[in-house]
């Protein structure tokens, strides 16, 4: 089983619930692209989010050496490789890239570097294998936005509100977006992240200019290119312990940016349509405060008995 | 092709024959013969998966109600008001109604069938349930007017949506979206809380965008 087989730590997030209540985990890569999303399947802008089998174990998930010599009662859940990645998360998450060291990431995950080796050669492995289930946390968002099937300007706006709980709530997304800070110019990763991420939002813009939200006097590229600046922006200069603030930032500069790409008559109705999930969002995240060990639990959901 | 995915692949052949047969002549008037026929299989391929004419429409119950769920459950998230989920859900399932033969022949056979087979028995009262969990919602986010049933509310909204089908199928035309704005329309103002009223007009009055393309390309 190649990494792609870990359980969704994204959707810890966020378990809907389907018509009988019992809850419908959306696809992570599985479902992308698939025929529930008419707008990607057009252009299929979207699946060109980098996906990238970076590090790929010499012999599968499957092993369990390297433990260190704890109680197996104390022993954290999951597989190696989770186990990893939840450490590592936590790390990133709270320092800087620089001031992280392995011990400290397997002293957080009780593993011996003998263990860490077989999955990940170095520091940097890890942090970009991190990376990478930020953007299938990322895809998975769009996916399940162009699942509700709402407008192109609606579509949007509910995707940069569903991100940005997930960017604050999920330990895994946020030690991702520091990462992303971090290595910006030591992989070729974020570019083609960004112009994916301008791909998918001007699909977008351009439906919404069909169905009459969006002015048509400018290139949606463009309005594209202005809208990812202002999340990426929004991301930089927040504290991502204090998700009320972000999400706060988040609204007052959309609203104050939508009169230069929304025709005039819409509005009104947009504001409004921004300021119900923003209010979401807020009870979304004071009622789950950020939990340190989501993953944990997760992983021992989905581990093996 | 493993036997397994071909077994999968007839039970499906005959099932979209069946699905043909109903909606052209009815429940009542097709016959196994004319399935059988049309799918191109013999009579003992029809019997290995289906014993008989109601596991045929059973089958086609369940998968149509399966969709139909699956839509509906896409819309209702928690960063969406549970009022405007509830609103966009029955129109949702309403396109999907128009769009999709496996579920605009389930929800035929439900209304044929509902007092007499247990699959379709279900498919009403279960919807009605995922729908009065939203309006419940919609109450303690101050969209709906205090002192509301919220089972009432659905129901409501459930009968809007099924009356807009019957008359649109009575008519044969594809009016479902229009007539089920118009409905609501006039049901807004006796459920939705005055401050919030404005906006959910607006909302409602968006929903013929919303299916432009998908209710569009009728197959």
């Amino acid at each position: 089983m190649g990494r792609r087989g870990m359980p969704a730590p994204a959707q810890t997030v966020d378990q809907r619930n389907d018509f009988d209540g019992h809850s419908t985990t959306p696809g992570r890569v599985a479902t992308f692209g698939g025929s529930s999303s008419p707008i990607i399947g057009e252009t299929d802008s979207a699946a060109e989010l980098p996906k990238r089998e970076a590090i790929v174990p010499l012999h599968g998930d499957g092993d369990e050496t390297g433990e260190t010599m704890t109680e197996a009662s104390e022993r954290p859940p999951g597989t190696t490789r989770q186990r990893l990645i939840a450490a590592a998360s936590r790390e990133f998450a709270h320092r800087p890239y620089s001031m992280v060291s392995l011990d400290d990431i397997l002293a957080e995950a009780q593993l011996t570097k003998g263990a860490m080796y077989f999955h990940f050669q170095s520091k940097q492995a890890l942090a970009l294998a991190i990376i990478d289930d930020l953007n299938e946390m990322s895809r998975a968002a769009v996916t399940e936005s162009l699942a509700r099937r709402m407008s192109g300007l609606e579509t949007l706006i509910d995707l940069i509100f569903l991100l940005a709980v997930q960017d604050t709530q999920d330990e895994v997304a946020r030690a991702g977006v520091r990462l992303l800070e971090t290595l910006d110019n030591t992989t070729t990763a974020p570019p083609a992240m960004w112009r994916s991420w301008i791909g998918v939002v001007t699909t977008l813009i351009q439906k919404a200019i069909s169905e009459g939200d969006v002015a048509d006097h400018d290139d949606p590229e463009d309005i594209a290119k202005l809208l990812v600046a202002l999340w990426a922006g929004v991301r930089r200069i927040s504290n991502p312990d204090q998700p009320e603030s972000h999400l706060a930032n988040l609204k007052t500069v959309w609203v104050l940016a939508l009169p230069s790409f929304t025709n005039p008559d819409r509005i009104d109705y947009f504001t409004q349509f921004i300021r119900r999930r923003h209010a979401l969002a807020l009870n979304k995240v004071s009622a789950e405060p950020l939990s340190l060990d989501r993953h944990a639990t997760a992983a021992a959901a989905h581990a093996d008995p | 092709m493993a036997p397994q995915a071909r077994s999968e692949a007839t039970r499906q052949k005959i099932l979209d024959a069946a699905m043909d047969l109903f909606s052209e002549v009815g429940y009542a008037a097709a016959g196994l013969g004319e399935i059988i026929e049309r799918a191109g299989m013999t009579k003992g391929a029809l019997y290995h998966h289906f014993d008989s004419k109601e596991a045929l429409a059973t089958a086609i119950i369940e998968q149509g109600d399966n969709l139909t769920r699956d839509v509906f459950g896409h819309v209702c998230q928690y960063s969406s008001p549970a009022l405007e989920n509830l609103i966009h859900g029955v129109f949702v399932v309403t396109d999907l109604l128009v769009s999709d033969k496996a579920a605009r022949t389930a929800e035929q056979l439900t209304r044929g069938l509902a007092e007499f087979n247990n699959a379709a028995s279900h498919v009403w009262p279960n919807r009605l349930d995922a729908m009065t969990t939203q309006a419940r919602r919609a109450i303690t986010e101050g969209d709906l007017r205090d002192g509301l049933d919220p089972q009432v509310v659905s129901e409501s909204i459930l009968n809007a949506m099924l009356g807009a089908q019957l008359l649109s199928s009575a008519a044969q035309d594809t009016g479902h979206i229009t007539r089920l704005t118009r409905s609501l329309e006039l049901l807004l103002p006796a459920i939705v809380a005055d401050q919030s009223l404005d906006y959910f007009r607006q909302f409602l009055a968006r929903e013929p965008l919303r299916h432009l393309q998908a209710g569009g390309s009728t197959k």
